[in-house]
């Protein structure tokens, strides 16, 4: 039986008491929330237990990073290092994308190591090997499809994104209003390349009640990908995007109305001013389903910097609504990241997400900024390290360390610490 | 004459038509800015060699980096390399906010060092040369809290922070509603002890006049100084804040009644549901004067990131309509940042100034993002190299992440979307 499917039996399940726990909300807010699909919590049943996080309306809004080894560079060890960097930095979340080598030990390793939510593409694999065995991603069958998602499914991923949401009415779309940046998601490439080569409809989605049947066995969480996501800020809400907004949409109805969790992915690079009609959209759209995005990044203009470019998209659109952000990394366009950009990426994406969840007046994130605030007036420097999003680069601060709000300039006869004693906090 | 009355005299002067150039506006908008208020340029008539910038409304944001001496491990030598590192990573604005060691010297050496508009804050200078002299700051008299500014006008000096706005009435204010944190601004915590210990009104506030005779004189711009902004997000748009910005909305009008360029500063630290309300009032009170903001940071707990928790709030009050933005470096509320540090910094602020300049819809804005994804989807690797906005750190990491002989990237290798997709969407597509 799934979350959902629990939830709406009136049942509360022990992963549903873990979420209510660590948010420190009733249970019946986390039930009605999944039973509404308005939350989804990801856990595979064939999973053993591990820390799940629940994600959607009410809740801390959580980080997904990714990990994976690609053509270019298939180091499965690196990518273990990666995942307990990952965990070590905070990621509620880890996807494993990987497209090079030895893709089923990877995941693999990834399932058995992992304390969190681990999620895959398994169209990666299906078409990787079609080019492997045959020579081209537009030789991948209908069957590999299923019997990768079924595959992954049975060995435990939680959850999994997959591009159903994208048919020839949204490719008619894309051809007529000429992108920039055609079409950047993966997956999204795969399958349109596969459909125009093969002039077939995506089987993803005209299968769609198939794929639900297996996940819904496994209770994998469905996350639907963005294939047709903008990646460059001039593409953004365009009609392709909103096509494909759209047949996600219905695509949610049926998962939702199947008792399959699902939530959705969004873009992408999006600029500020499209943001929050994006967030809007998507859940009028998506009838509440929680919002996965990648970013969004701010603008186009910074590679070497876009784990920045997306703190500040993902951070006005947590305020404005996205439930889940995945992480981007300084190494994003330019190349495979090393576990030093995974852990800035996850960093600067969990301060964007807090900095969201305090503009949603989450009661934990308030509190722990009131914390940090009073640890500085009483120079606590031992409390503003435990208080900080990550500890590692704090060390000397603490004024001259004597607990006095004198500077280094005045002396003993600081006119800062008459200020301090007239406000009682010398 | 100031570069305020020459635009209410309707004179364009040589500093606007050179802004106006920078900024592909018309010379008379930028006329017309100056003398609404809108807009300052702050340009010394004592400063030499230095290329004029505009701040304010129309233009695109701007990026302010702070440098200077603090304590007795600090070294001219070392800041002069951070004034450097700022401008070539396309700082608009160096601030020296020395407290301690060689105050005169720096100041004098950052001014031929910069082309750029350069600010200080010499309330610190007063402050340390009462405690040299005087054994404390508190023995500090108002005519040498003048003498100091008068010298660093003198100097060139472009632009002045001053706490003028920060009466008794709003100290006392943040007193009666328990602020968690009162004391957040160097400069205004140490004013507000002087004016306790000596029982006496800001003299920056109750001198005003001589002050803006002064700032008129030299024509340099008065950057208002809100000692009473937030450092916490728990204080954000508190009673001693808001009050502190009524005030300042008071001094701006006399200011320009004056003939003196004024713009006023900003917090702090801002929760993302205050930052529009925050400049929405600023902007209203203070009669659209420019709007120069310290980060705002998002977050209380950003420690060893605050460029990131800095960038994410500076995007959105640019979006909201401030005008110039002082970086905030990963070393904040940690300690004095270094050179890599200063330059980071900078970046940082620039990309929040970046986004905010497209979603405003900025003339020329969105053609950089154009550009640079025509080349990400040519797979044109040296184009997208040559308009990132740190060009040196993208390819440092397109070498370290990738093979270099590769087209696509190694995240994707040879399964890389933008090829995939090409080969499939007709001959009207670029090739890779």
């Amino acid at each position: 039986m799934t979350q959902v499917l629990a939830a709406r039996a009136g049942r509360i399940t022990p992963e549903m008491e873990m979420v209510a726990n660590r948010e420190s909300v009733d249970i019946e807010v986390i039930q009605t929330g999944v039973a509404s699909g308005k939350i989804v919590i990801p856990k595979n049943v064939k999973r053993k237990e591990f820390n799940c996080c629940g994600i959607g309306q009410g809740l801390r809004i959580k980080v997904n990073t990714l990990i994976g080894t690609s053509s270019d560079r298939d180091n499965i060890e690196m990518e273990a290092r990666k995942l307990a960097v990952a965990q070590e930095a905070g990621a509620d979340a880890v996807m494993d994308l990987s497209t090079g080598g030895d893709i089923d030990g990877m995941r693999r390793q990834t399932l058995a190591q992992a304390n969190v939510a681990v999620g895959s593409v398994p169209i990666y694999q299906c078409g990787v090997e079609a080019i492997e065995k045959r020579g081209s991603v537009v030789a991948m069958t209908e069957k590999d499809m299923f019997e990768a998602v079924e595959k992954q499914a049975e060995e435990g991923v939680d959850f999994m994104a997959i591009h159903c949401a994208l048919n020839f009415d949204v490719i008619k779309r894309l051809k007529i209003s000429g992108r920039v940046t055609d079409v950047v998601s993966r997956g999204g490439a795969f399958l349109t390349g596969w459909m125009l080569h093969n002039n077939k409809e995506n089987p993803l989605y005209e299968q769609f009640d198939r794929l639900l049947e297996i996940l819904k066995r496994y209770d994998v969480t469905l996350s639907l990908g963005d294939a047709i996501r903008p990646g460059s800020t001039a593409d953004s809400l365009d009609g392709a995007q909103l096509m494909g907004m759209i047949i996600g949409g219905e695509l949610v109805a049926r998962a939702q109305a199947a008792g399959v969790q699902v939530m959705v992915e969004g873009p992408g690079h999006v600029p500020m001013h499209h943001v929050r009609p994006t967030m809007l959209l998507q859940k009028r759209l998506c009838n509440g389903a929680p919002y996965f995005v990648l970013g969004t990044l701010a603008t186009d203009i910074a590679p070497g910097y876009d784990h920045i470019t997306s703190a500040i998209g993902g951070a006005i659109a947590g305020a404005a609504g996205a439930d889940f952000i995945c992480n981007v990394t300084p190494a994003e366009h330019l190349g495979l990241p090393t576990e030093q950009d995974v852990k800035d990426g996850i960093i600067a994406a969990r301060i964007a997400a807090h900095a969201a969840d305090l503009a949603r007046g989450n009661k934990q994130a308030l509190s722990r900024d009131l914390q940090m605030a009073k640890a500085r007036v009483a120079l606590d420097l031992d409390r503003q390290i435990g208080l900080s999003i990550y500890h590692e680069k704090i060390s000397a601060n603490g004024g001259n360390g004597d607990g006095s709000h004198s500077c280094a300039v005045c002396g003993p006869q600081c006119a800062a610490q008459v200020a301090a004693k007239y406000f009682g906090i010398a | 004459m100031t570069q305020l009355s020459e635009a209410l005299d309707g004179k364009i002067t040589s500093a606007m038509k050179e802004v106006a150039r920078k900024e592909g506006i018309a010379p008379e908008l930028v006329r017309q800015g100056v003398a609404s208020g809108s807009i300052v340029i702050p340009r010394n008539n004592q400063r030499r060699g230095m290329a004029p910038s505009g701040f304010g409304a129309g233009l695109r944001t701007k990026v302010s980096a702070s440098v200077g001496l603090y304590g007795s491990d600090a070294g001219i030598d070392v800041e002069l390399q951070k004034i450097k590192a700022a401008v070539s990573a396309g700082a608009d604005s160096i601030m020296d906010l020395s407290v301690s060691g060689e105050i005169d010297s720096m100041r004098r050496q950052t001014l031929v060092s910069t082309p750029t508009p350069v600010g200080t804050l010499p309330l610190y200078q007063a402050i340390a040369e009462a405690a040299g002299k005087k054994r404390s700051p508190l023995h500090m008299t108002v005519d040498d809290l003048f003498d100091v500014i008068e010298r660093q006008a003198a100097d060139g000096v472009d632009f002045l922070a001053l706490h003028c706005g920060t009466t008794m009435d709003i100290v006392q204010r943040a007193k009666k509603e328990g602020r968690i944190d009162p004391l957040v601004s160097y400069g205004g915590s140490h004013l507000i002890g002087w004016m306790i210990y000596n029982q006496v009104e800001n003299p920056l506030y109750a001198q005003y006049d001589r002050l803006l005779e002064m700032a008129r004189k030299y024509d340099v711009t008065i950057s208002l100084a809100d000692g009473m902004r937030p450092g916490c997000v728990a204080d954000s748009l508190d009673g001693a804040q808001v009050h502190e910005l009524v005030i300042l909305g008071e001094l701006v009008m006399r200011a320009r009644e004056a003939g003196v360029q004024i713009m006023v500063k900003g917090p702090g630290h801002v929760p993302l549901n205050h930052i529009e309300a925050t400049i929405t009032l600023q902007k209203s009170l203070c009669r659209g004067a420019p709007y120069f903001v310290f980060g705002p940071v998002a977050t209380d707990i950003g420690a060893g990131y605050d460029h990131i928790s800095g960038a994410i709030g500076g995007a959105m009050a640019a979006w909201a309509g401030a005008d110039l933005i002082c970086y905030v470096t990963a070393a904040e509320h940690i300690g004095i940042p270094d050179v890599a540090q200063v330059r980071e910094g900078v970046i940082a602020a620039r990309i929040a100034a970046h986004a905010a300049d497209l979603a405003k819809g900025l003339n020329g804005a969105a053609t950089w993002d154009l550009k640079l994804s025509q080349a990400r989807k040519d797979l044109d690797w040296e184009k997208q190299i040559a308009l990132a906005i740190d060009p040196q750190r993208a390819r440092e990491l397109r070498k370290g992440r990738s093979e270099e002989s590769s087209t696509a990237c190694a995240m994707c290798g040879k399964y890389c979307a933008m090829k995939v997709v090409s080969q499939y969407l007709g001959a009207s597509e670029r090739s890779c």
